[in-house]
């Protein structure tokens, strides 16, 4: 147990470090796009018709404290964001990030893990019961799913879903709110709008990655059911379902925890077109407006920023989870100090 | 004479593939007594594997037996088991760690690398054995005692990774016979390890067959372990015995061209300067099988046109016990005037 709480710590701070060199490279790369925020922010006023003089921009740098060294300015967007949670003003915009992201960035987030808990609810157990089987009908018809839902766009989905709805139930399913709690306060009733139109967003992302995750569990078992250890236990008079479980099963798991951060990545990287076309407003869609159009480099950093912690996190989830599946894992670590 | 523990006979595997039916095995027969070691010896892909796996039915799914193939076990104060007629898994508990127990060519890969060693042990116990799970832990401990591993109680909660080479064969010894099976089969034991390693796991195999009084089928690629170890030793090529008997006579007087070819084949710790003489050609793809004898397509002495092209030779008789698959006017022994 002491050993255990030992590796979490280790972990923990390992993930801490991560998060500080994330922000690291991120601030860098918020600072690498040309000209700085005071200067993007007055070429933007000088587009909407107010001239500026170089005094100007001087004087805007100063405000937002930008004529301070590098480091300095990264130590303080880090500390605030670590201790108050702050990321600031938005470049272009002028309006505090937290509250322009708003519930967003949660709601995606929130979209996003459903959708992948989901599928590896479904896919799991599936999968393991799919590579121990020898039913062509179950194989076949797992496949044709599967395939479908890898090789079927999102947005092809998204658009036959919402064209049917608009045909059967005269509602095109977009937005997260229907009309009447679109601005409404949090409530249980703004809740229950919220899931009976947020299914449609987690079934449409989570169909491929049910089908992601149903061919790497299927792959990882059919491995691990060739490994010598499974005969040995055959031949040691392991059969049926306590074989399965207990050996190829068991040994699996922990390669498929393994590729969850990895899958949260890849479904997040899928939501803002899937959010475009169901008009979901969403901190994916809100990260490649501030990117591409506004250059809202503040805002994109913070987004990228939420979103890397995301996945930390989940990798420091999965490593909680695998060591308890692996001692190998859990002894690595501790190594000498076991 | 009572029957022997184990009575393969006339054993034919195939195996359905894409390509079509492979033969892995074919014809073979032998047995084995209680307290005997039989050493089945072969190159890779003669089906000396295949052969040990179809004991205990662990052949994968696609491998066909033929009809008039046998495997009789027969346990002293048990009805004899008819193996190959075992259909379902539960039905397979005897000859899979029961009566037979089986260790494989690599330790590491042969214990589930995530569940400890005495968790494993433990669970075969219960499984064959009506103890509790506190008298298994006892045995399993007493067992790992047996086999040399030095503080057993602390290893019995160890994993795979943390035991030598060498330890973990030791460990997966002590496993196979905690049950006290009476065959142990020993698929490549000592491949994996080192030579010093061998020599004392050799050396416990062979403390432990007299006290348990168990047959061994001791499968190798290495006719020198098979000197130390083995009682009669049986020769394979492509799925079929070419010659069997006792070991000093097939290794002092082998009959067989393949035989003599293996035997030629091992470097002479005292002739270092002799040349390797290996056995001509490769081992010819299962699905171009050599009709008549499966060797005559390497034999060296092979007389073109001869029919062993075309017939499969008889296990003749070379001299008492022991058999070679000529035809009876190639046998050397039977050619010479009998003094």
């Amino acid at each position: 147990m002491l050993q255990f709480l030992q590796f979490a710590t280790v972990r923990a701070a390992m993930a801490l470090f991560t998060l500080l060199m994330v922000s690291l490279i991120v601030f860098t790369l918020m600072e690498l796009v040309p000209g700085n925020c005071a200067e993007r922010y007055l070429a933007f006023k000088n587009t909407q018709g107010s001239g500026i003089s170089v005094a100007d921009i001087e004087a805007e740098e100063r405000r937002l404290g930008l004529d301070r060294p590098f480091l300095v300015r990264w130590g303080s967007w880090v500390g605030n964001v670590f201790l108050k949670g702050e990321f600031g003003d938005s470049c272009i915009l002028r309006l505090n990030i937290n509250d322009l992201l708003g519930d967003k960035f949660l709601i995606s987030l929130g979209i996003c893990l459903t959708a992948l808990f989901l599928a590896y609810l479904i896919a799991i157990p599936v999968g393991i019961i799919s590579a121990s089987s020898n039913s062509a009908l179950l194989n076949g018809s797992l496949r044709f799913v599967s395939y479908l839902g890898l090789a079927m766009p999102n947005f092809l989905l998204a658009l036959i879903i919402m064209l049917v709805s608009t045909v059967v139930f005269g509602d095109s399913m977009t937005g997260l709110f229907s009309n009447e709690y679109r601005n409404a306060d949090w409530s249980w009733a703004r809740v229950g709008d919220f899931l009976s139109r947020a299914w449609l967003p987690v079934f449409i992302l989570g169909w491929s990655a049910t089908a992601f995750a149903l061919q790497t569990v299927r792959a990882l078992m059919l491995d691990e059911q060739a490994k010598l250890y499974v005969t040995a236990a055959r031949a040691r008079g392991l059969f049926g379902r306590r074989l399965l479980w207990r050996y190829p099963a068991r040994h699996a798991l922990g390669p498929i925890v393994n590729s969850l951060g990895f899958d949260l990545n890849r479904i997040f990287n899928e939501l803002p077109i899937v959010a475009l076309i169901l008009t979901l407003t969403e901190a994916g869609a809100l990260l490649l407006e501030a990117l591409a159009r506004s250059n809202d480099q503040q805002l994109a950093g913070a987004i990228i920023f939420l979103l890397t912690a995301s996945i930390v996190a989940v990798n420091f989830i999965t490593d909680i989870a695998l060591a308890l599946i692996d001692p190998r894992i859990r002894k690595s670590v501790m190594g000498g100090a076991a | 004479m009572s029957a022997p523990l184990i009575d393969v006979d006339n054993l034919t595997i195939r195996f359905r593939t894409d390509e079509g039916l492979i033969t892995a095995v074919e014809n073979v027969s032998f047995d084995i007594a209680p307290g005997e070691v039989l050493g089945l010896v072969g190159e890779s892909g003669s089906g000396k594997s295949v052969t040990a796996k179809s004991l205990m039915r662990l052949n994968s799914g696609n491998a066909e037996y033929d009809d008039t193939s046998r495997i009789t076990l027969n346990v002293p104060g048990e009805p004899s088991l008819d193996v190959l007629s075992l259909k379902r898994e539960r039905d397979m508990k005897p000859v899979r760690g029961g009566a037979i127990s089986m260790i494989f060519q690599e330790p590491m890969a042969s214990f589930a690398p995530a569940i400890t060693i005495g968790d494993q042990m433990v669970e075969q116990l219960l499984l064959h054995t009506d103890m509790n799970k506190k008298r298994a832990k006892e045995i399993s401990i007493e067992m790992l005692d047996r086999v040399g591993i030095k503080e057993p109680a602390k290893r019995f909660d160890q994993y795979a990774f943390e035991f030598s080479g060498g330890m973990r064969q030791r460990a997966m010894i002590a496993m196979a016979l905690s049950t006290k099976p009476k065959l142990l089969i020993a698929d490549e034991p000592t491949t994996a390890l080192d030579v010093t390693i061998q020599a004392q796991i050799i050396d416990l195999m062979k403390d432990l067959v007299s006290e348990f009084g168990m047959g061994i089928l001791f499968i190798t690629h290495d006719l020198g372990v098979i000197a130390q170890t083995a009682d009669r030793v049986a020769v394979m090529y492509l799925g079929r015995i070419m010659e069997t008997g006792a070991v000093r006579d097939v290794i002092r007087r082998p009959a067989h061209p393949y035989t003599q070819g293996l035997i030629n084949a091992l470097p002479k710790l005292d002739d270092l300067d002799a040349p390797l003489t290996p056995i001509p050609g490769d081992i010819p793809s299962p699905l171009e099988r050599p009709s008549g004898c499966v060797f005559h397509t390497r034999n060296p002495n092979h007389v073109p046109g001869s029919r062993y092209e075309r017939e499969v030779p008889p296990m003749t008789e070379v001299s008492p016990g022991h058999f070679a698959a000529l035809f009876p006017e190639d046998v050397p022994a039977l050619q010479e005037p009998v003094r």
